[in-house]
Formats: C-alpha cells, structure tokens, sequence
C-alpha cells in the first residue's frame, strides 16, 4: 500500500523540478514545457486525492478524475494559444529568449 | 509488488523529468518529456485511474508533444543558441523555499480525505456518468474554450498582409 503522502511528495518533486524550468530557462518553449510539467505534477496530486476521499453512500465520487479532465483539456488550449505566440514572437523579433523581449520594460 | 512497481515509475518521472528541464537541445527535451507523461499515465494506472491514464497518453503525449515538437522545429534554432539550465542562486533558493514548504503542508489533510487508500472506479463510466451530469454546464463551457483557442490560434497565424 502506498501512502497518500509518498503520492503529493512525488507530485511536489516534480512541480518543483518544473518551477526551477520556469525560473532558470530562457527557451520560451522551454517554458511553456516547464509550465506543462508543473500543472501534470498537480494532476497527479488531484487523481492521489481522489483515491483517498472518503466514499459518499459506500462509492468514491470521480471528482478529482473529472477535475484533472478538465485540466487536460485547458491546459491543451493553452499550449496551443502560447505556441503560436512563441512561433509570432519568433517572426517578428527573430529570437526566442525571453530575456530579449523586453519591449514593454522602461 | 505495487511499492515496487511505484517507486521505479516515481523514479522515472523525477529522472526523465529531470533531462527535460536541464537538456540543452530543446528537441530531446520534448522527448525526455514524452518518456516523463508515459511514466505519469502508469502512475495513473496504479491509482486505477484508467481513463485518465489514457487521456494522458492521447492528449499529453500525443497531441501536445507533437504541437511542441513542430514549433521545435519550425523555429529550428542554431546548435550555439542552444543552452542548459541557468544556475541562478536566488532560483535556488525560491525552488527550496517553495519544497520545504509544501513538504509541510503535506502533514496536514483536510476533513474529506481518509489515510486509507480507497477503491476508485477510474473506468470510462464512471467518469463519464460524473461528466455529463454534475459536471455537465463545466464540460460545455471547456468545450467553446477549445473552440476559443482554435478560432485564437487561426486569427493569430494568419499573416498580416492577409488582414
């Protein structure tokens, strides 16, 4: 039997090792991966939870399963939005580290 | 069996992850991340989570590291652009922060959630009984969002003397 805890540490590993991706990459796809990573580490979590709800009328209810449903398929849109946004940044300004786009900086 | 069976798909996930974030060649990072979800979606079957676990290998490994790996490629960046992690302290030190923190807030559980592992009906009907009832006004609403990101992603690539 694993334990819910081993679970949300593994979860927790995992955003962690994606917000270090965030913070310490330039790539802006490397970027948009890192964010992908952290919101996978929260679906894990949300399907560990489920299976430890405690059951309503003797079933446990799918929430967290349906939740994570949904997380997949926002998590879709976004990434296509943000590709395309990668892909306009990279025509325009010919680059695609984020430290180079700073035209909004004074 | 099963510790055993979670511990070396743990470990995988963490480790391919791992490569993902600090690979410099964004393309083998694309396919450390595919080998990272494959890991994930049998984590997911451990927790008998079935459709869920195969969503993630449709959705995650297919369709989205295929989007990933075609931007990847479009782009199609010089070998001197290429580079790894960048090393700073204070993202050190906010990654720990944010790790340390969450570690403790894992001692604690709220009022709905049990020590014991329960049996989870993680099979399509059950799901979907939940989806297109309770959830049914969500599943409807995600449904015009993708069609919000498909009209966005059309209207944002076209070129601008087509406007």
């Amino acid at each position: 039997m694993i334990s819910l805890q081993s679970w949300l540490g593994l979860s927790a590993v995992v955003f962690t090792l994606g917000l270090c991706g965030v913070m310490m990459r330039r790539n802006v796809i490397l970027v948009l991966m890192s964010i992908e990573i952290m919101l996978n580490a929260a679906n894990l979590a949300l399907v560990a939870f489920n299976k430890h709800l405690v059951p309503v009328a003797g079933a446990v209810p799918p929430d967290g399963q349906v939740l994570v449903f949904f997380t997949i398929a926002v998590a879709a849109a976004e990434v296509a939005v943000a590709l395309v946004i990668a892909l306009l940044l990279f025509r325009r300004l010919d680059t695609v580290n984020v430290d180079d786009v700073a035209n909004l900086r004074w | 069996m099963e510790a055993l069976l979670f511990w070396s798909a743990a470990t995988a996930m963490v480790v391919f992850t791992l490569l993902t974030v600090s690979s410099r060649n964004p393309v083998y990072s694309a396919i450390w991340m595919i080998l990272s979800f494959a890991a994930t979606a049998g984590l997911f079957v451990l927790l008998d989570a079935y459709l869920i676990a195969a969503v993630e290998v449709l959705v995650y490994a297919g369709a989205i590291m295929v989007l990933f790996l075609f931007v990847i490629m479009l782009i199609n960046l010089r070998a001197e652009e290429h580079e790894g992690l960048r090393l700073n302290p204070l993202a050190i030190l906010a990654a720990a922060t944010f790790l340390a923190l969450v570690t403790r807030a894992l001692q604690d559980r709220g009022p709905a959630v049990g020590s014991e592992p329960n049996a989870l009906e993680g099979s399509p009907g059950v799901v979907a009984d939940a989806l297109f009832s309770r959830y049914a006004v969500a599943f409807e609403t995600v449904s015009v969002l993708l069609l919000a990101a498909n009209l966005g992603t059309v209207v944002l690539s076209r070129r601008s003397h087509d406007r």
